[in-house]
């Protein structure tokens, strides 16, 4: 069903995007300062980050729909910084879909076929076809106002994938959705991409979500990219303390730390690396994910400060000086309160960082 | 439990008894401008004013077809309106869209300026228009006439348009653009059907205010051009008023508005309080 | 096919072709009439006496400001524009309370109250001056003199007459500022009263502090809208009084007309007509800056 131009076209892997040194502001704030990317042609990219870290303007660079102010973007080797969004073959499933209230989903669906100038009678089959992969092609003849949030967001994703473009952009598509949905929904578009064999470059600010569902991602911190990699990268080898703390749920525990050759000492606890660093001996900030904490041992002095029953495991909240410790227990039992307990560390997934820089030690 | 229901009845009963005095108070004098219509002028100088009488429909007969029909007042009110709603729709439109939507430079000061437009109180612009169409020998003429009613049409459904227009999501363009829509077709396709709404409000309130309006026309028309509102004066002379004719021939003409007053009431509402909502404007 | 400058490059000239007919229309029909408005303040245009034609710099607002009739019709403007303004505010707010409470049957009220605004002021105008206000034949007078009080001549005295008007401007377009108070006090959440009478608020209380504050905006466009038009209203005077008797009624859009289309004098009448939209822009200015300054 799609057009030779096309079938050519994903024959040659193409969907291969740059980005150079992209710079964007609006007034005086600075939303991009300096973006550089690579996206694989097929691969599935997330852009994760917090409210206001760039991630969306980014996205929209791509699209056409905000014009950087300095910089290069290039599609499989084509300059296309300052081309217009119809002329990118670049798809977008909006945040609130952006549906056309008043067309039906066939029309909808239709819509950029019909710009695009497919002869009318390719049209009805092409959108058949996509509403299909979809499954909403029951509801072709319904109007956007009728659906419910779900169905519109896969209307708007049917409107996306008809065309077959070489790029397909998502901007937070499953934060309207209510949880159950969100976790289905997600499952359901890895698997569409995997069907289309289509670049997608995927927005959102959960990191699970993130995590899960995509090959490789950008963490996207005050206007700048602070880390590239697949998730297994950025969860086991965070480069910063920032992107430390924003991956993993619950996040991982700071506390700041010494090191001394091989040994790592906080407090009265001590504890040796698997490794020699060739970091010079200081003071440092040891993060450790709050699975990777044992309670026993001669480790660390805690007071309990506050026990959460999940059901299956504990999430246990310790205060350890002025630092509050998390620890997750994948058993449950009773505790007392300001019970005083001692934990420790699982050496081997211990992380380090810069307390000046906050940047990674490697081992 | 008793007691509380009644004194809620009562309570009811009253508000409604007083809220249907004052609704009396804005239906009568059209009420009695419909009983005046029926009587014969006879009839009406009878004193005291009887409620009760032999209704004739002769009035309505002497108003359209008599010697001093309003007929062809009527036609001209209609050309004149339609024609002034038509044209103003058309530049109206686009104007509003590009306010919206587009970056402009001075947008503001646009703006403004489309605003202060609606300030002009209209005998500050009859003035000069009596002088300049004086001039072009544009007075009592059609064209001379749908003009100068673009001078307060223009300004008001622009900047009502604009408003409309502002509502619709940049999304919905930006859906589009990347569609492969170029501008026009945004605005054709995407746009304008979101907006029927809004410009059946501004046609409504563009043909009220153009048919309704008096200054212009008694001043600028003359014989040619009689629109409506001033044919009112064919039954009113100085040494008498042809009372019962006058009701009729009023009635007729404002069954028009009438009729889209009570069709379009919810329109209209909405108009009013957009109005309200975002502030300035006529009527 | 590549255009530097993204999206906003070849807007510009989109959005020059969909603004320029609207301008240009805007600008002829407006601006070019209100400059030859100013310009013919300036002149003496008098088609009754055209041997007097001519420039005549500041003598026409020189006249005016010693004019006793234009500072009559000053006066008389701002009292018809204040009190027709307050009245429908007053009156309009207090059926808007009023059906608000009464659980069905709003819809009448709506019907009833569009009526009149589609009506052509000018027919309001000649229904009052003939069914109602007339001497003897007028409904009005006869309904008071049932109840036994003395028979005014209400277009005919000046006080009255000055009344009538307003009484007339008041009745056509209250039933504006109703609707637009009722439409504002529907939207109007429930759970602000709620607290409201939770914290022991009476009703009276919580009109005051709540409802009024909440309904501010839909009340200052009442007014800003309803100044307006009453500063500019000409067809209903002219029907019910023509101005008078005298100059009574004759507030100054009325005798800027009278001075340039029954008199002639055309240069006196375009400055009389310039004041006008002076005190009309200076009024709305204010009022807008009230508007915009309270609710930053």
């Amino acid at each position: 069903m799609s057009s030779p131009m096309n079938q050519s076209k994903r024959a040659h892997g193409r969907g291969r995007v740059s980005l150079r040194g992209i710079r964007k502001s609006f007034g005086t704030f600075e939303a991009l300062k300096g973006i550089d990317l690579d996206i694989e042609p097929v691969e599935f990219f997330a852009l994760l980050g917090p409210s206001g870290s760039g991630k969306t303007t980014t996205l929209r660079v791509l699209a056409g729909l905000t014009p950087p102010d300095e910089g290069l973007m290039t599609v499989d080797g084509v300059d296309v910084t300052h081309s217009q969004p119809g002329e990118r073959d670049v798809a977008m499933v909006f945040q609130n879909y952006a549906l056309y209230p008043h067309m039906t989903l066939e029309a909808n669906i239709g819509f950029p076929l019909k710009m695009d100038g497919v002869p009318k009678n390719q049209i009805p089959g092409m959108v058949r076809d996509a509403a299909a992969k979809v499954k909403i092609d029951h509801l072709l003849h319904r109007r956007p106002g009728q659906l419910s949030g779900g169905q519109q967001q896969r209307c708007a994703l049917a409107r996306a994938i008809v065309r077959q473009p070489r790029l397909f952009l998502l901007d937070e598509p499953l934060s309207n959705l209510d949880a159950q949905l969100r976790l289905e929904t997600r499952v359901e578009l890895k698997k569409l991409q995997r069907s289309l064999d289509v670049t997608t470059v995927y927005v959102t600010h959960d990191q699970e979500e993130a995590m899960t569902i995509a090959d490789r991602m950008a963490v996207f911190l005050d206007g700048s990219i602070v880390q590239v990699g697949t998730p297994d990268e950025v969860f086991n080898k965070p480069s910063n303390v920032d992107v430390a703390a924003f991956i993993g749920s619950p996040s991982m525990n700071l506390i700041e730390g010494h090191l001394n050759g091989k040994t790592v000492s906080i407090g009265d606890y001590r504890f040796d690396l698997p490794k020699l660093s060739n970091h010079p001996s200081g003071n440092v900030i040891v993060g450790i994910r709050p699975s990777h904490i044992a309670l026993g041992g001669a480790g660390l002095t805690a007071n309990l400060y506050l026990s959460e029953n999940l059901g299956e495991s504990m999430l246990l909240n310790f205060k350890v000086g002025d630092n509050l410790i998390k620890v997750r227990l994948p058993e449950v039992r009773s505790f007392t309160d300001n019970e005083v307990v001692h934990l420790t560390f699982d050496s081997a997934h211990v992380h380090l960082f810069d307390p000046k820089s906050g940047i990674r030690i490697d081992l | 439990m008793k007691n509380r229901d009644s004194t809620k009845y009562l309570r009811n009963a009253t508000l409604f008894a007083l809220a249907s005095i004052l609704l009396f108070i804005w239906v009568f004098p059209l009420v009695w401008a419909v009983v005046v219509s029926l009587k014969s002028e006879a009839e009406v100088l009878a004193y005291p004013p009887r409620i009760i009488f032999e209704a004739t429909a002769q009035n309505f007969k002497d108003a359209l077809f008599g010697g001093v029909s309003i007929l062809p007042s009527l036609i001209t009110s209609l050309i004149v309106s339609t024609a002034t709603t038509i044209l103003t729709i058309l530049i109206a439109v686009p104007a509003a869209y590009a306010f919206a939507r587009l970056e402009l430079r001075g947008k503001k000061w646009l703006g403004f300026y489309t605003l202060a437009t609606q300030m002009v109180p209209p005998v500050g612009l009859v003035i000069p228009y009596f002088l300049i169409l004086n001039k072009v020998g544009w007075l009592d003429s059609y064209q001379g006439m749908i003009t100068v009613y673009l001078t307060f049409s223009l300004p008001f459904a622009i900047w009502l348009l604009v408003s409309y227009m502002e509502d619709i999501p940049r999304e919905m363009e930006e859906a589009a653009f990347l569609d492969k829509a170029n501008r026009f077709q945004a605005l054709w396709h995407v746009i304008l059907p979101q907006v029927r709404g809004g410009i059946a409000v501004t046609i409504i309130f563009v043909f009220l205010n153009a048919w309704n309006e008096f200054l212009f026309a008694v001043q600028l028309g003359g014989n040619t051009v009689r629109p409506v509102t001033v044919a009112m004066y064919n039954f009113v002379s100085v040494e008498q008023t042809l009372w019962a004719k006058l009701s009729a021939a009023a009635l007729i003409a404002m069954v028009p508005m009438i009729i889209i007053g009570i069709t379009a009431q919810k329109q209209i509402v909405k108009g009013l309080t957009v109005g309200a909502v975002k502030g300035g404007g006529r009527q | 096919m590549h255009r530097q400058g993204g999206l906003f490059a070849g807007e510009r000239g989109f959005a020059l072709l969909m603004v320029s007919p609207g301008l240009l229309v805007l600008a002829l029909t407006t601006t070019f009439p209100l400059a030859y408005l100013i310009w013919s303040s300036f002149q003496n245009i008098n088609l009754a006496m055209p041997f007097l034609d001519g420039f005549a710099g500041l003598d026409n607002y020189r006249d005016m400001l010693s004019d006793g009739r234009f500072w009559h019709a000053l006066q008389l403007t701002g009292i018809y524009t204040v009190s027709s303004v307050f009245l429908q505010l007053v009156i309009g707010l207090g059926l808007a309370l009023l059906v608000m409470q009464i659980p069905t049957g709003q819809w009448l009220f709506r019907i009833v109250a569009i009526l009149p605004i589609v009506l052509a002021p000018v027919v309001v105008g000649l229904f009052w001056r003939t069914l109602m206000l007339a001497p003897e034949f007028g409904i009005v007078d006869f309904i008071i003199r049932t109840l036994g009080f003395e028979s005014v001549n209400w277009l005919g005295s000046p006080t009255p007459a000055l009344v009538s008007v307003i009484l007339i401007h008041t009745w056509q377009w209250t039933p504006f500022a109703f609707l637009v108070l009722l439409a504002s006090l529907a939207s109007l959440p429930l759970d602000v009263f709620e607290a409201a009478r939770i914290d022991k608020a009476n009703a009276f209380q919580r009109f005051i502090h709540i409802t009024l504050p909440l309904i501010r905006p839909a009340i200052i466009i009442v007014v800003i809208m309803r100044s307006m038009i009453a500063l500019s209203a000409f067809a209903a005077i002219f029907a019910a009084t023509g101005g008078g008797p005298g100059t009574a009624s004759e507030i100054l859009n009325l005798y800027a007309y009278k001075t340039s289309f029954v008199e002639l004098n055309f240069g006196y009448g375009s400055a009389l007509a310039v004041s006008l939209l002076i005190i009309t822009l200076g009024v709305s200015g204010i009022l807008f800056h009230l508007r915009t300054a309270r609710r930053s």
